[in-house]
């Protein structure tokens, strides 16, 4: 079953179409990768998905309803786009608690996340203060915190170093285990070998595989499969 | 609900709007202290004594000087969204964007009035300190107190939610006050004094109409003979709110979300 289907997205800046003609469906309970180089189109189709663009034409759902008409999105959808969005003069638990009080959710459980990602004793620092891993640890914070089935994670593990991937890779699985359907975007195709169930993989806009992993890697590595298609544009 | 409170941790957690608070009340306080020494010191210059009513008027109507500091609240309000990408978790969180805007407004508007009315408020004391130190000193308008408060809480509530919407159109934090505060300090006072039909329909006239003062002292640059009248004053200024709130919501539904 499909959770999120992407029928036919276009977005145009300007002249140029950064998604064009897009299609493509994530299956309930999968990790899929979302695969392309820099300037693919990955985090363009990701913001229309969670409707902070708006898609020049095509359709973008979520459990058959745009993210904008979702109730209450965050208990449904966790989203980690980028290491931005929380304001640097706040602590991460202030942080937090100003995007729980806009969901109705308990501060209690803000403390909860702040665990799960191990800034518990980071909480009370600005967030200003924070190390570019400890940020991605407080966007993948914020993304759990109405517990949702569904996440959309654009690069978290940019930028990260070798223990903070790891640590991503082992939270990702954790997650992966209470059944929750994860898309997530990266070029550390490596990385992503080890990690995810499915592929998209997309090229100036066009999606040009999809499949399981296997069905896409063949014989080969994710890495070799991902240059073949792409021609080799991995950067 | 949610969304109101959200935006109030917002208001209440960043420490550059209590900064903000602090600068407003020694804004009012000076403004009020001050005004008492120069008028004593000048009056024939001005036609204007201690011991005349008007004059007494124009010290406390000094209180309500602060008012461009609601408008900067509005813009951190709102510019910060976007200065810091937190509108990108905000519209995540509550993807309709015209709910988000109007409880921003609301909580502009409750900060921008909060901010004024304990501004003023030092302002009028600070105002009652100085005059104190004088002899001679006329007794204020009967109404100038309540007047005066009166038009902290709506032009604190207004130039809030105008902050916001300036905040949405544009996005550059440090650009939206600094041309907000180059037209309250410079191009709406050059208007009121080479304009005064024009001006008067503006928001610095509007504010000091609200106050309801009759003082003649051109000299002093301050002579309400052809403002609105109070209430008049008022609901134009509202008008502004509206106006603006309603731009606001029009520009940021249609923006993608960076």
């Amino acid at each position: 079953m499909a959770v999120i289907a992407i029928e036919g997205l276009v977005k145009t800046y300007g002249k140029q179409n950064a998604v064009d003609n897009l299609t493509a469906n994530v299956q309930k309970g999968r990790i899929t990768g979302f695969l392309g180089p820099n300037g693919a189109g990955k985090s363009t189709t990701l913001r229309c998905l969670v409707g902070l663009s708006k898609p020049t034409s095509g359709s973008v759902t979520i459990n058959e309803r745009p993210y904008r008409e979702l109730e209450n999105p965050l208990s449904k959808v966790g989203t980690v786009l980028d290491s931005r969005g929380f304001h640097p003069a706040l602590t991460g638990r202030q942080n937090l608690r100003v995007v729980a009080a806009a969901a109705g959710i308990d501060d209690s459980r803000v403390d909860d996340v702040l665990e799960m990602v191990e800034l518990t004793e980071a909480a009370g620092r600005k967030m200003k203060k924070y190390s570019l891993g400890m940020k991605q640890r407080l966007a993948l914070a914020g993304a759990i915190l109405g517990d949702p089935e569904i996440l959309i994670l654009d690069e978290p593990a940019n930028g990260l170093d070798p223990a903070g991937i790891a640590w991503l890779r082992n939270f990702l699985r954790h997650l992966a285990q209470g059944g929750r359907t994860i898309l997530v975007s990266s070029h550390q195709l490596a990385e992503m070998q080890h990690t995810v169930d499915d592929v998209l993989i997309i090229n100036k806009g066009k999606l040009i595989a999809s499949g399981t992993k296997e069905q896409v890697m063949g014989d080969g590595t994710l890495e070799e499969a991902f240059l073949k298609l792409t021609g080799g544009a991995l950067s | 609900m949610n969304l109101l409170k959200s935006e109030w941790r917002k208001l209440i957690y960043v420490r550059a709007h209590w900064g903000l608070l602090i600068a407003a009340i020694l804004v009012a306080l000076l403004g009020t202290a001050v005004t008492p020494v120069i008028l004593d010191s000048n009056a024939e210059a001005f036609g204007l004594g201690l011991d005349q009513p008007d004059a007494i008027d124009a010290v406390y109507a000094n209180a309500i000087s602060s008012y461009f500091f609601a408008i900067i609240i509005g813009i951190m309000l709102m510019s910060g969204e976007f200065r810091h990408g937190t509108s990108v978790a905000t519209f995540l969180t509550a993807p309709k964007r015209g709910t988000v805007l109007a409880n921003k407004l609301a909580i502009a508007a409750i900060g921008g009035a909060l901010v004024m009315v304990i501004a003023t408020a030092s302002g009028l004391l600070g105002g009652w300190v100085a005059l104190q130190f004088f002899d001679n000193v006329a007794e204020p308008s009967s109404g100038v107190f309540l007047n005066t408060m009166i038009a902290a809480v709506v032009s604190g509530a207004i130039l809030g939610i105008v902050g916001v919407a300036l905040g949405t159109l544009v996005r550059n934090q440090m650009l939206a006050i600094t041309g907000s505060l180059i037209y309250l300090f410079v191009i709406d006072p050059i208007l009121l004094t080479l304009a005064p039909e024009a001006g008067k329909w503006l928001p610095s006239g509007l504010i000091t109409a609200m106050l309801a003062l009759d003082v003649q002292a051109p000299e002093l640059g301050f002579d309400t003979t052809n403002y609105l009248p109070a209430l008049t004053a008022t609901i134009v200024l509202l008008g502004y709110g509206l106006v603006f709130g309603a731009i606001a919501i029009a520009t940021s539904l249609r923006r993608d979300i960076e």
